[in-house]
């Protein structure tokens, strides 16, 4: 027997990389803006999308790929709210959606009839930071329930993240919530992120989040 | 679950490289940057859990943490067989 070595130097995520550059081409040929939307478990993603899909499903065709660990119980309720496609990528345990179950989803979508992609992450702070999506832009939630330190405890998720959406505000009276050091948190790992304030049991700041989608949208509009 | 997922990369890349005709693998170093946002000792046992099935047959992980946010697999340790001796 003879010992060699070979040597190798490639990067873990390369294969992922191409994967979302080939994603993110492939919707902007189609004039699509995509979000990849993250937070911890409970933070209120699907009750985000639910009110989002109400809003504005239709006039700004949005589609959304929902992304969770063992069931589609999410797609299901996304989908009473919406007649456009919800389609369900079930990870069988697995903590985060990567490019490839994004690049097959998008197969099942009318990528004619969508200008906004909506991809709903499994719930963690941690793993879907490192995986590019092929994405237009990341929006982290961050409810008034967690601690306001998350942004210091996982930095990556906040360091990666265009905007920071507050969720649950309508229950700050009643936790001990420090807003302003929260934001004060995220600026200090990333100065450029910018925020917004929801709740979507109340309706508080949801107009701002809305207007926020139709601005992102509109500039994409096909000629 | 993370470092799984990253694990049967880091095996899926390794196979890649050893091409069809795969020499018997015996290591596999990877460089895990102390920014990268991996955890170097779930990495390692969920790489131990990989390389334990075929076709590893018990390839050992040799993880080195760099400083800054490098993660890559660096390079590859095979036993070629010399085939009988005359």
């Amino acid at each position: 027997m003879t010992v060699r070595t070979i040597e190798v130097r490639e990067r873990v995520m390369a294969r992922n990389d191409a994967l979302a550059a080939q994603v993110r081409e492939r919707l902007a040929a189609h004039g699509i803006w995509a979000m990849n939307l993250m937070s911890s478990p409970g933070a209120g993603k699907t009750t985000l999308l639910e009110r989002t899909l109400a809003e504005l499903g239709e006039p700004l065709d949005i589609a959304v790929v929902a992304g969770d660990c063992q069931t589609q119980n999410d797609a299901d309720r996304l989908a009473a709210h919406t007649g456009r496609l919800v389609h369900a990528v079930v990870t069988g345990g697995a903590c985060h959606l990567d490019a490839l179950q994004v690049f097959d989803a998008i197969e099942h979508l009318d990528l004619d009839a969508t200008r906004l992609l909506i991809v709903e992450n499994v719930g963690n702070l941690v793993c879907p930071a490192s995986w590019d999506l092929g994405e237009t832009t990341r929006v982290v939630l961050f409810s008034v329930t967690e601690g306001e330190d998350k942004p210091l405890k996982y930095p990556k998720m906040f360091e990666k993240a265009d905007w920071v959406v507050l969720t649950k505000t309508d229950l700050l009276p009643y936790v001990p919530f420090d807003a302003d050091r929260a934001v004060r948190y995220c600026l200090q790992v990333n100065p450029n992120v910018r925020f917004l304030f929801v709740s979507a049991t109340t309706g508080d700041g949801l107009a701002e989040w809305f207007d926020f989608l139709r601005r992102s949208v509109a500039p994409l509009a096909r000629v | 679950m993370h470092e799984l997922s990253l694990a049967i990369e880091i095996g899926r890349l390794a196979e890649e490289k050893l091409g069809a005709t795969a020499p018997r693998c015996v290591a596999v170093g990877v460089d895990v940057g102390t920014e990268s946002g991996v955890e170097p000792s779930a990495l390692g046992f969920c790489l131990e859990s990989v390389f334990s099935d075929p076709p590893w047959r018990g390839a050992r992980a040799v993880l080195s943490c760099p400083p800054g946010d490098v993660f890559q697999v660096t390079w590859l340790e095979v036993e070629d067989d010399d085939g009988p001796n005359d």
